[in-house]
């Protein structure tokens, strides 16, 4: 669970996060709304601990803000997955090396690392590509490889900052639909996006924020 | 710690290959430096042990006035053994001297002479604390006050021209270390740096998918390793023909024990290594 305690956020100057409250529950999918801005990007790297709160506290799993020493964080980052607008792939290798990135990072035996793999790789309907390089991917494809990536380690939550913000409307609509088909197999999603619309088809608890505060 | 090595070797020779140029100029100025370094090391080591075996045969001989009896001889034998700085002195009879001569350069000087030319002598043992020229000088002075001494030859000159020499080897090989050491490390450095910041993007996405800060270290340590080894292994096998073929001149002039072969191999390793450490923690915090 991810839960944010009177969160405030100072950087450069400028105010960039203020009361921010909230809570995700296991297996829940919230979407984080607002203008380009507003401040969403802020918060999910907040909860993935790349910046530490100027007041407040956040706390995911058993990590706390407060509390957590730098050889903490990659062991919370294995917990939450994290999928951006574009895609963060290394282009020079291919989809199955770029999946098993992620769990040759944490350590895992080539074994293991084989079996989840193609494991994550079905699950996103990529097992076809698996030997592609991610240059001749689209971008939908590129998107479900990051996820294939994201969940590599069975994380519990997925944060995905503007997942479609490179994707034309039906390949959204698919990501949407693969994003909801996680959820529903029981890692809670936090999803942020500018565009509104976007979320009214999606089964989620919808926050909207704007400059930086949580609004009704 | 189940981290994979085979994963952290792989990623090291890719990082190599991705920054090639600029691996190859490092390696190749190590191994320069290194070479350079290894042979003035095996000149030092020559030179010490040249040095070292002139100074075990330090020896004055003080000629004793021809007059004068065997027996008159002892008195003078003891009182130089008695000398400040001086460990034995060995009385040697004409007929000693001859039979020396003989075994040294296998001529008899009875075949042409009717009489022994040889004449007596003491053979004075130097302190091995009292071996430089200047302190040789006064006991051969000592000697030569001593009455019914005719004459001291001894070899004090070329030690202390050896001495003074080697003053100036040490010299060149603590600047050729320095030359060394700074050359590894800033290039190790250096060369750590570009391949840091072409691979800002990969060390991003493992900070992002949770790998460790070892884990993401090891592949830059392992080439920067791997870079010093090979620059130092090519200075070890230059220095090694440099010295084979001047034995092939110069037979025995030279020794080249192995663990002073290896020397440049360890040394490039091990500098570049440190190097790499430093770098690493240095560049990663700023990606
Ligand atoms: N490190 C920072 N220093 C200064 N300003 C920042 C920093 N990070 C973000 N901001 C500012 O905070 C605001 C919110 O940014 P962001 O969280 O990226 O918004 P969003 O993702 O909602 O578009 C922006 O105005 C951005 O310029
Ligand atoms: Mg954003």
């Amino acid at each position: 669970m991810i839960q944010i305690t009177d969160v405030w956020y100072r950087a450069g100057g400028n105010q960039i996060l203020s009361e921010i409250n909230l809570h995700v529950k296991r297996g829940e999918f919230v979407s984080l709304v607002g203008a380009s801005g507003a401040g969403k990007s802020t918060l999910l790297r907040l909860i993935h601990m790349a910046i530490l709160p100027t007041k407040g506290v956040v706390r995911v799993d058993r990590f706390n803000s407060r509390s957590v020493k730098a050889g903490d964080i990659p062991l919370l980052r294995r917990k939450v997955g994290f999928i951006f607008q574009d895609f963060k792939l290394l282009e020079d290798r291919d989809v199955y090396d770029n999946v098993a990135f992620a769990l040759w990072a944490t350590g895992a035996r080539r074994s293991t690392i084989k079996k989840r793999v193609f494991q994550v790789l079905a699950g996103v309907g990529l097992s076809h590509k698996r030997y592609a390089r991610i240059e001749e991917l689209s971008g939908g494809e590129k998107q479900r490889v990051a996820i294939a990536r994201a969940l590599a380690n069975e994380p519990f939550v997925l944060l995905a900052d503007e997942p479609t913000g490179n994707l034309d409307p039906v390949t959204t609509e698919e990501i949407l639909k693969l994003l909801r088909k996680i959820n529903t197999r029981g890692t809670a999603v936090l999803m942020a996006t500018h565009k509104d619309g976007l979320v009214k088809t999606l089964p989620s608890q919808v926050i909207k924020i704007k400059e930086g505060r949580i609004v009704p | 710690m189940s981290l994979n090595l085979l994963y952290s070797l792989r990623e090291g020779v890719l990082a190599m290959r991705r920054s090639r140029l600029s691996t190859l100029w490092t390696t190749s100025t190590i191994a320069v430096a290194l070479t350079l370094f290894g042979i003035f090391m095996v000149l030092t080591f020559n030179l010490q042990r040249m040095i070292d075996s002139v100074r075990q045969h330090v020896v004055l001989e003080a000629f004793v006035d021809a007059s004068l009896g065997e027996d008159a001889v002892e008195p003078i034998r003891a009182t130089i053994a008695g000398l400040d700085g001086v460990s034995e002195a060995v009385f040697i009879s004409r007929e000693q001297a001859l039979a020396r001569f003989r075994d040294a350069f296998g001529d008899d000087p009875m075949l042409v002479l009717d009489e022994n030319p040889l004449p007596m002598s003491i053979e004075v043992q130097v302190d091995a604390a009292q071996r430089t020229g200047a302190q040789i000088e006064g006991i051969a002075r000592r000697i030569s006050g001593i009455e019914c001494i005719d004459e001291v030859a001894y070899k004090g000159g070329v030690v202390e021209i050896i001495n003074h020499w080697s003053r100036y080897i040490y010299l060149i090989d603590a600047v050729l270390f320095f030359l060394v050491l700074a050359s590894a490390l800033f290039l190790v450095s250096n060369t750590l740096r570009l391949t840091i910041m072409a691979q800002k993007k990969a060390i991003q996405i493992m900070q992002l998918v949770g790998a460790e800060r070892g884990f993401i270290r090891r592949p830059y340590l392992i080439q920067g390793i791997f870079q010093g080894a090979l620059g130092g292994g090519i200075a070890s096998c230059v220095v090694w023909i440099v010295f084979a073929l001047i034995s092939l001149r110069l037979p025995a002039l030279f020794e080249l024990p192995s663990w002073l072969l290896l020397t440049p191999m360890g040394l490039g390793a091990l500098l570049a290594f440190w190097g790499s450490e430093i770098s690493v923690n240095r560049f990663l915090n700023d990606v």
